[in-house]
Parts: C-alpha cells; sequence; structure tokens
C-alpha cells in the first residue's frame, strides 16, 4: 500500500513538475521577447524622432534673413546628440541620434554612428556632446566666406542658460533683437551656478573666453578661431571638437562651392559676363593649407578679396 | 481486471504479467495513465507555446508593415520639407547675382552644377530633382549645355534617378539666366516649376 502511495506521488509531482519547467520556460520566452520588442520600439521612436528633427531643420533655412529661431518641445525628457564625420563623401556628414527617457526611467541607450543614428549631408548642426530637456531653441543663421556656404544651425536646451558677460555692441544688439529666452545679457543673468557664463575680452570666472578682437573662443582649454560671427555662435555652443570638424565639411563645401562659381564664371564669360575672380586660388588653398581653424586667417583673406571683386564686377557671380 | 490489461498491453505486457501478479499490472496501468496525461500536457503545452508564437508573429508582421509606412511618411515629409528650401540652398540660389529676385535658382549655376552632379548625388536625400519651365507650355524638352544655350529645352533634370509611384512635391520659383542680345547683356527669368521626389526603398 505504501508503494502505491509513494508511486501516485510520484506521478503527480513528475507532471507538476513538468509543467512548471515548461510553464517557466515559456514564461521566460514571452517576457524575454516583451522586453526585446519594447527595446526595438525605444529605439524605433529614438531613430523616428531623430529622422523628425532633421526633417524639421529643412524650413529653417535663411534665404535674406540674417538669422531663425525656432523651438522644438518633446513630450518627454530628451537628449539630442550631435556627431560629425568629416570623412565621408564630398561633404562629410552630419549625425544626430536621440535619447528619451524610457519606462522604467532610463535613457535609451546611445551609440553615435551606431544602428540609431541618422545622418545628413546638407546639415551643419553646432552642438555639445548632447543637450538635454523637453525644449529646445534652434538658431540658424547663414555663413558666407565669401558666398553663401550654409545655414549654419546652433540648438540649445531651455534648461541651459547663457550668460553674455560685456559683449560688443553689434552682439549686444543681435541678441537683443533675438529674443531667445535662454540667451542672457549682463543685467538679466541670474549668477546661478547652472549658468554657462561666457566673457568676451576676459577670462576671468567663466566657462568660455570669447577673445572677439581676435577672432577666437578659448573653451575647455582649446582655442577655435572664427572669422564672423556665425561662426563664433558656433563656437560658444559647441564642443571644441565638433566645431572644428563642422568647419572642416564647411571647408570642403566652400571648395566645391567655389568649383562651380569657376565652371559658371567660364560659362556667362561666353554671354559676355566677365568675372575676373580667382576662385582657382581659393579652392588650392582650401586644398593645401585647410587643417584645422588655424588655417581660417590666411584664407578668409582670399575670400574676403575675391568677395570684394565680385562687388565691384560688372556681373556678379553670387 | 486481469483479462483487460493483458488486451491492453498485448503479448509482451502478458507474459510480464503473469510473471508479476495483479499488482504490477494494476501499477503499470496507472503509469500509463500518468504517461498519456504527460503526453497530452506536453502536446497542450506546445500547443500553447505554437499559438503564442503565431500571435507574436502577427503582432510583428503587423507592427514592421506600420514601420515601413512610417520611414515612407518621412521621406515625404522630407522632400515636401526640402522642396519649400531648395530654392535658397547655396547650389540653387540666385544670390545678389539677379536684381532683386526672391525664390529665385540661377539656371547657369544649376546647368554646371548638372555637369558636375556626381559629388552631389545624396547630398539632398532626393532621387529626382527637377526644374521646368511652365510658360510657354510645351512638350518637354530636356536640356543640356547646347539646347540651354540656345535656349531650345524646358526641362532642367539635375538629379533622375528610377523612382515610380510616387507624386512630385513642387514649389514655384523664378528660373533666371544671363542673356546676351544685340551686344547686351540682361538678366531673363522665367516662372519654373522645382519638383523633388524621393525613392522609397533608398535612404532618404
Amino acid at each position: 500500500m505504501n508503494k502505491r502511495v509513494k508511486r501516485g506521488y510520484l506521478q503527480i509531482s513528475f507532471a507538476w513538475m513538468f509543467a512548471i519547467i515548461v510553464g517557466a520556460f515559456i514564461l521566460f520566452l514571452a517576457i524575454y521577447f516583451a522586453t526585446k520588442l519594447v527595446n526595438t520600439e525605444e529605439k524605433v521612436l529614438d531613430l523616428k524622432t531623430g529622422k523628425e528633427i532633421g526633417i524639421l531643420l529643412n524650413p529653417i533655412e535663411t534665404s535674406v534673413e540674417s538669422v531663425k529661431l525656432t523651438t522644438l518641445t518633446f513630450p518627454k525628457e530628451t537628449r539630442i546628440y550631435g556627431g560629425c564625420d568629416d570623412n565621408y563623401g564630398f561633404f562629410g556628414k552630419q549625425l544626430i541620434q536621440i535619447s528619451q527617457k524610457g519606462f522604467n526611467n532610463q535613457w535609451t541607450e546611445t551609440e553615435i554612428d551606431g544602428s540609431k543614428t541618422v545622418s545628413f549631408q546638407n546639415k551643419y548642426i553646432f552642438t555639445e556632446d548632447y543637450t538635454e530637456g523637453k525644449k529646445f531653441y534652434i538658431l540658424s543663421k547663414p555663413f558666407n566666406f565669401p558666398f553663401k556656404i550654409a545655414d549654419l544651425i546652433y540648438i540649445t536646451s531651455s534648461s541651459d542658460s547663457y550668460c553674455f558677460l560685456e559683449p560688443p555692441d553689434d552682439i549686444k544688439e543681435q541678441i537683443s533683437d533675438l529674443k531667445q529666452p535662454n540667451l542672457l545679457l549682463e543685467g538679466n543673468c541670474t549668477g546661478s551656478k547652472e549658468e554657462i557664463r561666457v566673457c568676451f575680452d576676459t577670462g576671468g570666472d567663466c566657462d568660455m573666453a570669447v577673445y572677439y578682437d581676435f577672432d577666437y573662443v578659448e573653451k575647455k582649454g582649446k582655442r577655435m578661431v572664427f572669422k564672423d560671427d556665425a561662426l563664433m555662435y558656433a563656437a560658444i555652443f559647441s564642443k571644441p571638437e565638433t566645431y572644428e570638424c563642422q568647419v572642416k565639411r564647411l571647408m570642403q563645401r566652400t571648395g566645391q562651392l567655389a568649383s562651380l562659381y569657376k565652371d559658371k564664371a567660364l560659362f556667362v564669360s561666353q554671354k559676355g559676363c566677365d568675372s575676373n575672380l580667382d576662385l582657382l586660388g581659393l579652392i588650392n588653398m582650401i586644398n593645401e593649407n585647410y587643417e584645422n581653424s588655424n588655417n581660417l586667417e590666411i584664407i578668409k583673406n582670399k575670400a574676403d578679396k575675391i568677395e570684394e571683386d565680385n562687388d565691384y564686377s560688372s556681373c556678379r557671380l553670387w | 481486471m486481469q483479462a483487460m490489461v493483458n488486451k491492453m498491453r498485448g503479448k509482451k505486457g502478458q507474459l510480464k504479467t503473469k510473471k508479476t501478479g495483479s499488482f504490477l499490472a494494476f501499477n503499470c496501468l496507472k503509469s500509463k495513465k500518468a504517461q498519456l496525461k504527460i503526453q497530452q500536457m506536453a502536446f497542450m503545452l506546445m500547443a500553447v507555446t505554437l499559438f503564442f508564437a503565431l500571435v507574436g508573429m502577427f503582432v510583428l508582421a503587423i507592427k514592421f508593415s506600420g514601420l515601413k509606412e512610417t520611414a515612407a511618411t518621412l521621406c515625404e515629409e522630407n522632400a515636401m520639407m526640402l522642396v519649400t528650401k531648395l530654392a535658397n540652398s547655396p547650389e540653387f540660389s540666385c544670390g545678389e547675382a539677379f536684381d532683386g529676385e526672391t525664390n529665385c535658382i540661377d539656371g547657369d549655376k544649376i546647368m554646371m552644377l548638372k555637369e558636375n552632379i556626381d559629388a552631389y548625388e545624396d547630398f539632398w536625400g532626393a532621387s529626382n530633382i527637377e526644374i521646368r519651365k511652365i510658360y510657354p507650355a510645351e512638350a518637354e524638352k530636356v536640356c543640356d549645355i547646347g539646347t540651354y544655350q540656345g535656349g531650345d529645352c524646358n526641362t532642367i533634370r539635375l538629379i533622375s534617378k528610377n523612382v515610380s509611384g510616387f507624386d512630385d512635391k513642387y514649389n514655384f520659383v523664378s528660373l533666371c539666366r544671363k542673356e546676351y542680345i544685340d551686344g547686351d547683356m540682361y538678366d531673363k527669368c522665367e516662372i519654373a516649376r522645382l519638383s523633388v521626389r524621393y525613392n522609397y526603398n533608398e535612404r532618404c
């Protein structure tokens, strides 16, 4: 009788064991695939948002305006990562990646130039490694060298305030006209530790120093040379590595555009439209001399001369 | 009972039963029942797993078809946004080369761009970029350098890949060029349609 009871127990416990093991396996599979699906969904959303940002940046290209401002608001906390690749094709590429807080309040994973990164060859975004917040200000300013090269885009978070200390009058006027709430002039700065202090022509207790008369910005121990206001803002709002990479891409485009204008000059000269501009000299100078922003000075001199010649030409090329 | 067990188990079982007696035969029957139960449960579990796998595959199929639509919508959106601002990009715009024109495309520059389009093939993320004069309404004559100089064409195909099934996104622009007649040079501007199309299968 005892034997019979024992066997009965064995039979039931085996069935239960079997059910538990297989059940656990099924549950494990279900949870595993559900987690995978959620991760994939988050990745898709990040990718989609990144692409949308790139697309939404199209309308902020300037035509006759000197500057354009727009805002971008996300429903949840978002990080916008900006990357730059200056070795891709003829123009390099702008990389954008988005990371948002997931359902467990963790940032979704990021790997710039990874599977979630979207890229654009015709965009130049200047930003810190990443900017974080729900609301972002997108400022766009044309860069001319000597002809229009591109619209430079600066992305800042509404939670990052920049305090401009003792800027020159024209910069003061530009910032004041812009009415971008996170760009503050001296009188409006709060003095809080989170504020990013931008000093003009003085070092002192600042996060960066802009030597406006000497055309360079010093930030994190690195010097970024600029040649006009558009590049100065670019140096202020971006990390030094991004700045150097984007300026190199801008020089690549300058070379291509100079080549286009050189061909156009030859083409329209057949119609009696003469313009003796040394565009070939500019192309050679960029190809031979440009390594980093320190070389902008010499190229700028050439560009200025070409601009002057074009302005006085009876037949303007641009 | 014994007879029933023997009937169920066949000859081999019969032999065993004979050896071990009725008590063991009863246990064997119970064990057989347990095996049957396990088999039933195994089939049931397999069916449940299969059911969830099928449901999962179905959900994924719906999800990915949605994803393709999203990608297509984003490409379309890109084309739409691009066409509104393309005329202002440095490769297209007139700048100050022509008097007081806004939303103006420099035809001479565009023809030079067409000759060196390789560098710009993927620059705007569009598969087709075309500029077509809309007046006078004539049959399509595609421009090359020769026909453009003679003014004997009305369509500049800047980038043209094989794309089908998608509508053009277009915008109206001034298409300007330098003309030279009787020793005088002048600006000739005509109204044109700038259209952009994207390829569904490529990254836009």
